[in-house]
Order: structure tokens, then sequence, then C-alpha cells
């Protein structure tokens, strides 16, 4: 059978770099194929390559056995490739229909105005198809961000796309939604639509996949079958040496309590209460993870602990003293660092270069200002000793922090914030956009912070993270923990209960909760024991 | 009568929200509602307590409101208003602040009644009085000014604020000395003819042929899309610098067609302080933002900012005291208290930023 899509040793230079070297690519119709590797492996210029925003610099592109050379996307779209982008294009105010038809409207009255019913039809008509459950008339901006993937996927399909390009499209994606995405992609390929997908996550590419092409440094280090392959052999070709997958925790006696959290309520944006009688305490050298599904009232137990939202009712206690009188600014001198989950939009500011990024936190601190003026020279140094120790590419402490890609400005924001020499550090999702080699290197660094006797809170949405790197677990839903367990004898499959909300047997141990004031929920669980 | 033309309004505004959920989102019924009930409200008020005591200044004010007369003069004074919010709502919605109207305006009524005196004012070409050509000189008249502002704008990505003030001052300079020029005042002088109250029917018909665009067409989901999301649509091929164009360009023509029917409905130009435009463009501005960028919401506004200043002018006929300028006010302190407490009104997204394709 001819393949849908041939890459034949297609090679990519810009200016000063080669990021695509005589990479071969065979897709064949009606698979799923996965394009795995490490930020910068060089995966987005080759699906670009094919989609036409770039024209090779050598090699030869053949679609169903015919060879095609595409000066744009138009090119390509004509052809049937389509490509959904990691950030979508829609129009928020607009609906789902108005969307997947915008260019393209179907007209009345002799091409004077909009079909807009024979549109709504269309689309409606499309989505069963495929078995998107999307409602044509919802404005995009009422919807979840899975459901604006599917339109995206929709438009793609609208045009007549048969190969579809698909650009990190769990990164912005809850655990259900990627699930849901898999289901869709199996429709997909089961209707002969071709789908290439570019992660830099194994487990997706193993689950989704039925074959998985390598690159590293630009290079095709392998194509293999994505159900006989196992994680380390890919991790392996991935990253060009063996990788530790899961960290293992070495054995460390926890000192005095650090943070203590007591029975505290706080209100969502919206003024909905969010985080409902949370109580549990991390002491030093240790680490208290907290695992759930994003939205279950994390972000806004974090901010409370920061400092960036107040809390209706409770308290907190930071090494002995009321940790909520202390301002934000008073926070980071006490010594908490803080990982924010969106690093955009708080972690970093976008225009500002790395080295005044790098003092973003500590612009008061006597280290680097004196007689409030900035000692730049001491920033520059300290933006790239963090630059050199997390192998932020490019390494160039001059570059502005948005013209980085997103993995590197999270290894950024994790070295300036462990870098501080923190007591309590809140790491939200620490390692969301990073690859497995930096992955590695940031749960060492926990590591290190957990053995240099930091008190550290995890927070992420990465099950094998928190469950392999705390010392104890804590599950959150709607607001309350629905259970504290120890990471270690707990199975993925109870921690799934608690996630969802439910009780588990026989599997929650009241002393883990570490705190004078046993929580309700873990009395709750003890009551379902009985 | 007012109460008639407000009623039918509500209709026209209520066939436009109960559509289609972007639209509802777009123009929020309860918005429109509010604002129309507690205008309803207050002219039934003003209504009864008219009946009851006729000889008080409710029944003054009420013999006014509910007159035909007025409700035309209304009509007169908000139409440059209107056709320039019309205009703004064109540029905007594409993603260009158009701060630049009140220049359009100025250009425009200045351009018309020069037209129509180098021409003539009483004699016809090709069957066409002077006076229409004159319209139609200000309009291309204005059309150029935004040609220029687009392209300061769009190709060379000047700030669209400062190139905004710069059409106002240009026009505002120019206008008054071309006039010296030519009529050797800064006042033309009266060209002794009017282009009567057909300005009214093509601002009336300029409303409904701008919503259908709007909203009905696949241009102005392009439109919107440019100042929404510019990336979404030059993803999905269209040209994100050519709608925006088209979007200054008709910002142009609308305001061009009301700066010509402000001087022409006079018969004159007067270019002497702020000129005669005096500030309407930037009440337009307020109109649309009132409006919520809905040329319908946009008509609503400038008949209301209109129908304030036609009673004002009667009542100061009538005798009483009423300062002008504390009247004129009243549009500022509208939008004020709208955007303050209503918050409502959607600026798009894009607007303001310039948008350049990746390839």
């Amino acid at each position: 059978m001819t393949p849908a899509v041939h890459l034949d040793t297609i090679t990519k230079r810009f200016p000063g770099v080669v990021a695509n070297d005589a990479v071969d690519l065979v897709v064949e119709e009606g698979t799923v194929h996965a394009l795995l590797g490490e930020n910068g492996a060089g995966k987005t210029t080759l699906m670009n390559v094919l989609y036409g925003l770039y024209q090779p610099t050598e090699g030869k592109i053949h679609i169903n056995g015919i060879e095609r050379s595409f000066d744009s996307p138009s090119d390509a779209i004509d052809i049937g490739i389509g490509m959904i982008h990691q950030h979508f294009m829609l129009v928020d105010p607009m609906t789902i229909a108005e969307n997947v038809v915008l260019g393209n409207e179907p007209k009345k009255y002799g091409g004077l105005l909009v079909d807009h019913e024979q549109a709504i039809k269309e689309v409606r008509k499309l989505s069963e198809r495929y078995g998107f459950d999307v409602d044509p008339t919802a404005p995009i901006e009422d919807v979840s961000v899975g459901v604006q993937q599917r339109v995206e996927i929709l438009k793609a399909l609208y045009r007549g796309a048969d190969i579809l390009i698909l650009d990190e499209p769990t990164a912005v994606l809850t655990p259900q939604e990627v699930d849901e995405l898999f289901e869709v992609l199996t429709e997909l390929t089961a209707q002969g639509k071709t789908i290439i997908f570019i992660t830099h996550k194994l487990g997706e590419a193993m689950e989704a996949a039925d074959e998985i092409t390598i690159l590293r440094n630009g290079k095709n280090v392998g194509t293999m079958d994505a159900n006989t392959v196992t994680r380390e052999e890919l991790a392996k070709r991935m990253v060009g040496r063996e990788v530790l997958m899961e960290p293992q925790l070495s054995a460390n006696e926890p000192g005095e309590v650090v943070l203590s959290v007591d029975d505290i309520f706080a209100e969502d944006d919206r003024g909905v209460e969010a985080v409902s009688d949370v109580s549990f305490s991390i002491r030093e050298g240790e680490i208290f993870g907290i695992a759930g599904v994003d939205g279950n009232g994390q972000s806004e137990l974090v901010e409370a602990i920061t400092g960036l939202r107040s809390t209706k009712s409770g308290s907190m206690t930071y090494r002995g003293k009321p940790l909520e009188q202390l301002s934000r600014r008073e926070r980071i001198g006490a010594g908490i660092a803080y990982v924010p989950e969106d690093r955009q939009e708080r972690g970093m500011v976008m225009p500002f270069d790395l080295v005044e990024n790098g003092i973003l936190g500590s612009q008061r601190a006597t280290e680097f200002a004196k007689n409030g003026r900035i000692n730049w020279d001491r920033a520059t140094e300290h933006a790239e000793d963090i630059i050199a120790e997390y192998d932020v590419r490019p390494p160039n402490a001059a570059s502005t922090a948005g013209s980085l890609s997103g993995g590197n400005q999270q290894k950024f924001i994790v070295g300036r914030e462990f870098d501080r020499e923190p007591k309590l550090v809140v790491a939200t999702h620490p390692t969301r956009g990073v690859d497995i080699g930096a992955m590695e290197f940031i749960h060492e660094q926990l590591q290190a912070l957990r053995m240099a006797g930091a008190a550290v809170l995890l927070i992420s949405s990465n099950l094998s993270e928190v469950q392999s790197l705390s010392d104890r677990l804590a599950v959150m839903h709607d607001g309350s923990f629905s259970g504290v367990v120890d990471p270690a004898s707990v199975t993925e499959e109870e921690i799934g209960l608690l996630m969802a909300g439910e009780s588990i047997d026989g599997g929650v141990d009241a002393t883990l909760a570490d705190t004078e004031s046993t929580t309700d929920d873990e009395a709750d669980n003890t009551g379902g024991k009985l | 009568m007012e109460v008639m033309s407000m009623s039918e309004d509500e209709g026209a505004l209520e066939s436009d929200t109960g559509d289609s959920s972007l639209r509802s989102r777009l123009t929020s019924p309860s918005y429109i509602k509010r604002v129309l009930g507690v205008l309803a409200g207050i002219l039934a008020l003003l209504g009864v307590l008219g009946l009851l005591f006729p000889t008080s200044v409710a029944g003054d004010l009420s013999r006014i409101v509910f007159r035909w007369s007025v409700l035309v003069q209304a009509l007169r004074i908000s139409t440059p208003i209107a056709l320039a919010a019309i205009g703004g709502i064109f540029a905007e919605k594409s993603g260009v602040i158009n701060i630049g109207l009140e220049g359009l305006l100025i250009i425009s009524a200045f351009a018309a009644v020069y037209l129509t005196a180098v021409l003539g004012p009483d004699t016809t070409i090709a069957f066409i009085p002077a006076i229409w050509i004159g319209f139609a000189g200000g309009v291309l008249a204005s059309v150029v000014l935004a040609w220029v502002f687009a392209v300061v704008c769009i190709e060379f990505k000047a700030d669209q604020i400062i190139a905004g003030l710069a059409v106002w001052l240009i026009a505002l300079g120019l206008a008054p000395f071309a006039s010296t020029l030519y009529f050797g005042s800064r006042d033309s002088g009266s060209l002794g003819v009017t282009i009567g109250n057909w300005p009214i029917v093509i601002m009336i018909a300029s409303v409904a042929i701008a919503w259908v665009v709007l909203y009905r067409t696949s241009f102005g989901r392009y439109i919107r899309a440019a100042g929404e999301n510019p990336r979404a649509l030059d993803t999905a091929g269209v040209s994100v610098s050519r709608v925006r164009y088209a979007g200054v360009l008709l910002s142009g023509v609308f305001a061009g067609m009301g700066g010509a029917s402000l001087s022409l409905t006079i018969g004159l130009f007067g270019g002497t302080g702020e000129t005669m435009v005096e500030g309407r463009g930037f009440i337009a501005i307020v109109a649309y933002l009132f409006g919520n960028y809905n040329p319908l919401g946009a008509f609503g506004a400038s008949l209301l900012f209109g129908g304030l200043e036609a009673i004002q002018i009667r009542l100061q006929q009538l005798g009483y005291a009423i300062p002008d300028t504390l009247v004129q006010t009243i549009p500022y302190i509208v939008v004020i208290l709208v955007l303050a407490f209503v918050g409502r009104t959607r600026i798009p997204k894009a607007a303001g930023e310039h948008y350049e394709t990746e390839e």
C-alpha cells in the first residue's frame, strides 16, 4: 500500500542551524503516527515543512505516492493536509459553526448572504459523523479547551483534510480531555483519516499511536511499533542515554513543621467556594504532594498559601507565625518559593530579558539592589548561572522570556525559584511542558531541596510524578481532600477513585494527615472503612 | 411619536438579539431592554405628568417630546453622529480604532460645501443637482483621508490613536484654511440651497445596511474576525490587512456621508473654533460604545443624544435658561456611567494591535 505521507530525506537548514537532518518519515494511511522528541528536536519544523509553512532545503515530499511541493499552507490544504496548532486560531465571540466555516461560508441569495442554517447543518453532520460532541451554535468562549480543540479538527475536516497534523495536542488538555481526544483520533483513523501528532510525552505516544518515530537533534533515530516498544527504549532513544524513569526517594527524617494549614476556605474569582475546609502540614525535608484533576481547588489553595488570594476562614502557620499577616513580598522574603501554574501570566514578564526575569521577586534583595539601584552585573551573573545550571536554551541572558519555548521558560522559572534557598517550595506542575531530560533534572533538584531540609508542596496533574516524589500524597476533589495516602502503597486505581471524589476501602491511614487536627474528609473516609 | 419610534426600535433590536447566541452576547438583550425600559418609563412618566399638570415644566416637556417636528429635528441632529458611529464600528470591529472620525466629519463637511459652491449651487450636471455632487465629493474627501490613515496604520504600523489624532488635527487645520482661501473666511457663508431631510433617509438606510453586512454576510464575519483574532482569519485564507483596509475605508464612507449631511443640511460650512462639527465625531465614538458596536445600538444612542439636544433647543425657545454646554456634556457622562456601571460594552480583542502574517 502506498503510504499517505512519505518524507524523503528532508533537510531543513536555518542560518546557523540544521533543524532537520535528512529525515525520512513514512506514515501509512489510516494510522496514528506519533512524532516523539525532546524540545528543540525538530518535530515542529518537520511538520511545518509538510504543511507548507517552510520549504525544505533538500528532500522530497510524497503524498499518496505523488511528489508534491508546497509554496504555502493553502497548497497543502488543497491536497488535504490540515494542521492543528498548539495555540488555537479561533474567534472567541463567534459560534462553533461560524468558526468552522470561516473563510468558506456557504452562501444564499446568489452569494450575497451567509447561509447560516446550512453552516450549522453541515457542521453538525460533520461532528456527528466523527462522534464529536459539539453544539455548533455555542460560542467558542463558552466551551472547554477540549471542545475548542475539536473545533480546530472540524475546521480541518471541513476543508477536506485527510491527513491531520496535531502539534502537541495534549499540552492544554486535562487527563479526561486527553482520553476523549484519543477516542476522537481512533474514530478518525477508523474512517480512513491519517494522523500525525507531535509530542514529547512517551506515555501518550505509546497509548495513542500505531507507530512512533523518534527525532533527536533533527535526526530520525528510529521508527518503532507502539505496541511492542518499551518506555525505557523510547526514553533512551529520545534523550540519547539511559534515563531514570521513576525518581526514587531516599530515606529522610522530617524535621520541624514548616507550614501548617488549618481548616481553610477560599473562593475562586467568580466568588464560588473553591477550597473547602482543607488542613495539612508539611515538615522540613518532606515533599507533600497533591494530586487531582485540574480545577478542583488546587490553584486557589496554592494562591492562598503564596499570598495571591485571601482566605475566607481558617488559619495558616508558617514556621510558628501566622502566615496570613505576611504580604506577598514578605512571604518571598521569608523563604517561600513559588513555581506558578501559568508561567506566562505569573512566572515571567514576557517582553523582559532573562536578566530581568531572573531577579523577579528578589529585585529588592540586597544581593541585587542597594540604595534603590539594581546591580545589573550581579543580576546578569545570576541569570547566567540559572541558564547554565538548568540548561536553558538558547543560552543567552539577553534574550526575552517571550522568545523562549515553553519548556525552556519553565526550566528558567524553576531554576530561579529553587536557587532562592527556600524554606518552603510551592511547586505547581513544575515539569509541565519540559522534556524528559529536563524533567529528570527538576526531579533531582526537588529531591536535593528536600534533603537540604526544605518543605515542598508539590501539585501536579502528572500522577506518576506526584506519586513517586511525595512522602505523603493528598488527593483533591471539589475543593477538599478526598484522601491523604501513602504514595508507596497506594495504587493508581485507588488514586483515580479519590480523584473522582469516591472513598477507597481500607487504604487511608489517618496518621498520614500528620497534623493535630484531622480533616473532616479523613473522618469520612475512616467512617466509610468501619 | 417618540414613544412609537422607541418601541419600533426595540422590536428591531430584538429580532437582532433573539436569533442566535452570538448575537445575544454581542448585544446582550437584557442590557438593551433595560436601557430602553428606563427610557420608555421616563417618557411615560413625562406623558402622565404633562397631562396632569399641563402648565408645569413637565407639561412643557411633554408637549415638546411628543411632537413630530421635534422628532424630525432629533433625527436631523443625530444623523451625522449615527453615520460617523457606523463608520467607527466598521473600523474598530476590523481591529483599527479610528478616533479620527471627527477629522473625517470636518473634511467632508467642508469638501461637500466647497464642491457645491464651485459647481454653482443651483446648477445640475447630467440631471444631478450640484448639491448631490457636492455630497459625493464630501464622501470622497473623507475616504481619501481615511485611506491615508489606513496606510499609516496598517502598512506602516503607526500607533492608531496617534494617527487618529493626526487625522483630526489635519482636518481641523486644513478645512478652515481652505475655506479662508476660497471663501475669504473660515465660514463659507450660505450656499442658498440645502439638501433637506434626505440625509435622515440615508442614515436610516445605512443603519440597516450596516447591520446586514456585519451580521449576515461573510465580509461582516471577516471584519469581526479581523478585530477579534486576526490569526484565525489569516489561517482561514483571508487577508487580514485587506479586510482592515476595507473597514477603515468604510469608516471614511460613512463618516463622509455624515459630514456632508451636516453641512449641506444647513447649506454652509462653519470653520470657526472647533468648526461646525463641534465634537460630533467623538460623540459618535461614545454612541457606538454605548451601542455595543451594534449599528442599531449606535443609532439608538445617537438618537438619544440628538433627542436631548432637540429638547434643549425647544426649551430654550420656550424661555427656559438651560445652558447649552451642559446638555452637550450628557453624552460623555452617559458613556462614563455606562462603562462604569453597566460594563457590557465588549471591545474587540485585537483592536489597536498590528497584525503581521507569519509567512
